[in-house]
């Protein structure tokens, strides 16, 4: 079948049309050939994504103003259809709080439209200033729990079961009053139980935020809002699972001290030296990034001043936002991409094994295309199946002020950008050409990938300031893919951090169960992988935290593959 | 307490001055200058401390770095493992290169907030990051990138290796340590 007013077909007929259609290219060999085509569209209204997020003050007169929202894909009714979670902010005038804006749970209804049960779930955030949002099943009760990060108490909503959620924050110890931004669940001591990282931005009550006056001098033509330098950066936390649905605070004793008062922000979790444990990665905004490696036992050590991931090749710490963790030259070692600040290029850290990055910003040609927006939430995800990660970045200003001066080259609402990997871990930027969706200009923050129509490749949900989100549909002309669904007997973890290796043709692509990552955002968990024109993988290796491993050969491709861990 | 104590200085020399000095002269009273005379050689005294204070964190950094250096050394002759002493050498050398550990991070960046810059020209000029006080852009890339290479030698560190790396570091250090403080 096809719905000819989108031009786009559905699952049931896509394999056929698919193998008609292509001619044979095994995923990654396209090596200096032209990206395939990228074709976004925003479809959030006719899906019913309305919900507008709101933002402080027109004039982000505090950085609160303007430092957004995350979005979350996650199947909370495990109906086989992601539901979308968006964090909201408050609207004011002046000093005065105009609204607080409700969260939302979007239901998908399976038919490429979504139904508000926010208030029926439950999860309107509690009348919070929302910031970002995580999500896992931290008590292991078959269910996908959501945290919300929040300025003020967190809030960690419990799904019941039966549609609706109960806020567990303050029984859970998980409140931490203050500023708090990305997070990321993942099982830091191999206990069987999911722990916490809440990163944290910076000190302030809610007095300052609405008390704020534009005193930062913008390149001696404007007052714009002040911070982050001048403001006291705020202690991230770790919380330890006590395994009973409840957590300690453990910063000290795992050796994550915030010694350096970071202006945190997005945080990832993964195993980035392959030693079978999970570090994180935290970007923190104007100072050095944080690398916790894993010690065992629930102790880390900060080795980020010189692993090469701290600060970029020059030695400068940048501002630091958002966390996309990949593999864009398909050797297996995790990448990491982090988006930076306007006026300085985002980063791409190629991981040379062992934990140890190198900033290849410049040599994949992302560093000069990044360098004058302003970056936040961004993926690594391979968007045009064809076998390699390409790249999404969410941009906006945060000073609306910048339209005044248009000298500077600078605009408050910016396109968000894509790039096609040209197969190398070479970057080659196609937003023009990848239709009306990347077409947009707003001031967007959170970014959060999932195949939400389940038709075989990853769409977009963007959050910006003071919008509703865009939801972008991705219509590129596709090719083969494979997606891997892990499951995790209940007392064994969770799924997070769990890596899948595929091979396909002699070639082998890796991808990894994330929470947190982007900016304030948590993507589709199930793992994507484009398959070129090819209709099998040859070999699924699904590896556990635990150390064991499933597989699974002669895999059909264009199709959802369940794998559960034998208990 | 600072402002509290300035305020308290000018109260007890504005006392102390005569009506008629005050009457007959346009000129700032000579206690008034004499006071502030004095505290500017408060200031400046006190930015030459912080000077010399972030060079004994350097050479304290250096001295602990070459000590582990030595160890490190010493294991490898005895054909020992020395991965440990080898990442221990990469933090420490990180640490030169980024004036000070995490802790002393947050302390720069407190003095930021006050409005502090130990060399605010050149930060203009691009020599310095932003509240590093000795250790300047072109020396910190050379420790953090020699750090990396040390912290990836790791169980695989030869001593020609690792003393080929510690030259770089020593000669790095030893150009720092015969610089002077700016300005002053």
């Amino acid at each position: 079948m096809m719905d000819r007013q989108k031009g786009r077909w559905t699952l049931a007929a896509f394999p056929i049309l698919l193998f008609a259609q292509c001619t044979p290219v095994p995923p990654g060999e396209a090596t200096n050939l032209e990206p395939t085509a990228f074709h976004f569209v925003d479809v959030a209204a006719a899906a019913g994504m309305t919900r507008v997020l709101h933002a402080g003050r027109p004039g982000k007169d505090h950085l609160l103003d303007s430092a957004g929202t995350g979005a979350a894909w996650l199947d909370y009714d495990r109906d086989g259809h992601l539901d979308a979670y968006l964090v909201n902010g408050w609207k004011l005038a002046g000093n005065v709080v105009l609204e607080k804006g409700s969260n939302a749970l979007y239901r998908n209804r399976g038919d490429g439209t979504f139904e508000d049960v926010t208030e029926l779930a439950g999860v309107g955030g509690e009348g919070a200033w929302g910031s970002g949002v995580a999500v896992a099943d931290y008590d292991d009760d078959g269910w996908v729990d959501i945290l919300v990060t929040n300025f003020g108490a967190n809030v960690l909503y419990r799904n019941r079961g039966d549609g609706t959620f109960e806020n567990v924050a303050r029984e859970a110890g998980v409140e931490a009053v203050g500023w708090n931004t990305g997070a990321s669940f993942f099982d830091a001591d191999a206990d069987g139980h999911l722990d916490l990282y809440i990163a944290a931005y910076i000190e302030a009550t809610l007095d300052d935020v609405v008390g704020a006056e534009r005193t930062l001098d913008w390149k001696g033509v404007d007052s714009v809002a002040f911070g982050p330098f001048g403001l006291t950066g705020a202690l991230d936390h770790f919380f330890l699972s006590n395994g009973d649905g409840t957590f300690r605070d453990a910063t000290d004793r795992a050796g994550m001290r915030d010694r350096a008062r970071g202006y945190g922000f997005g945080t990832r979790a993964a195993d980035f030296d392959a030693d079978g444990d999970l570090d994180l990665y935290v970007a923190n905004d104007s100072d050095a990034n944080y690398l916790y490696r894993n010690e065992g036992g629930g102790k880390f050590k900060e080795t980020g001043l010189w692993s090469g991931a701290a600060f970029d090749a020059n030695g400068a710490a940048q501002a630091g936002m958002g966390v996309a963790v990949g593999d864009v030259n398909r050797d297996l070692v995790p990448d990491l991409f982090v988006t930076n600040f306007a006026e300085d290029f985002s980063t791409l850290y190629i991981g040379e094994g062992r934990g140890f990055f190198r900033d290849a910003s410049d040599d994949s040609a992302i560093g000069a295309a990044t360098f004058l927006p302003l970056s936040w939430g961004t993926v690594l995800s391979d968007l045009d199946n064809d076998g390699d990660d390409d790249l999404v970045i969410a941009n906006g200003h945060i000073y609306p002020q910048v339209d005044d001066h248009p000298r500077f080259g600078m605009t408050y609402v910016q396109r968000n950008q894509v790039f096609a990997n040209l197969g190398n871990g070479h970057f080659k930027e196609v937003s023009d050409q990848a239709g009306p969706g990347f077409a947009l200009a707003r001031s967007s923050r959170g970014v959060a990938a999932g195949d939400y129509d389940n038709d075989g490749d990853v769409d977009l949900l963007i959050t910006s300031l003071d919008e509703p989100p865009a939801l972008l549909r991705n219509d590129s002309s596709l090719r083969s893919w494979l997606s891997v669904v892990c499951r995790v007997p209940a007392g064994q973890g969770g799924v997070i951090g769990t890596r899948v290796e595929i091979e396909v043709g002699g070639r082998r692509m890796s991808r990894d169960v994330s929470s947190g990552g982007s900016f304030l955002s948590a993507h589709d968990p199930r793992l994507h992988f484009g398959l070129g024109s090819a209709d099998h993988v040859d070999r699924v290796t699904v590896h556990w935290l635990d150390g064991t491993t499933s597989i699974e050969t002669g895999v059909r491709g264009n199709r959802f593959l369940v794998i559960d861990k034998r208990p | 307490m600072k402002k509290t104590l300035l305020v308290a200085i000018c109260f007890l020399v504005l006392t102390a001055i005569p009506a008629q000095a005050q009457m007959n002269d346009t000129e700032t009273p000579r206690p008034l200058v004499d006071a502030y005379d004095s505290l500017a050689d408060t200031i400046l005294a006190a930015k030459k401390t912080e000077w010399n204070l972030v060079h004994s964190i350097l050479a304290s950094t250096y001295g602990h770095a070459e000590a582990v250096m030595n160890s490190a050394m010493t294991k490898l002759e005895a054909a020992g493992d020395a991965s440990a002493d080898v990442e221990k050498l990469a933090a420490l050398v990180a640490q030169m290169g980024n004036e000070g550990d995490a802790s002393i991070a947050a302390v720069r960046k407190r003095l930021l907030e006050g409005g502090h810059h130990h060399n605010a020209k050149g930060e203009e000029q691009g020599i310095y990051d932003e509240g590093f006080v000795i250790v300047t852009r072109a020396s910190k890339k050379v420790f953090l990138d020699s750090a990396t290479r040390i912290g990836k030698l790791g169980s695989s560190a030869s001593k020609d290796a690792l003393t080929g790396e510690w030259d770089t570091v020593k000669k790095e250090f030893r150009k720092l340590h015969a610089g002077t403080p700016l300005g002053m």
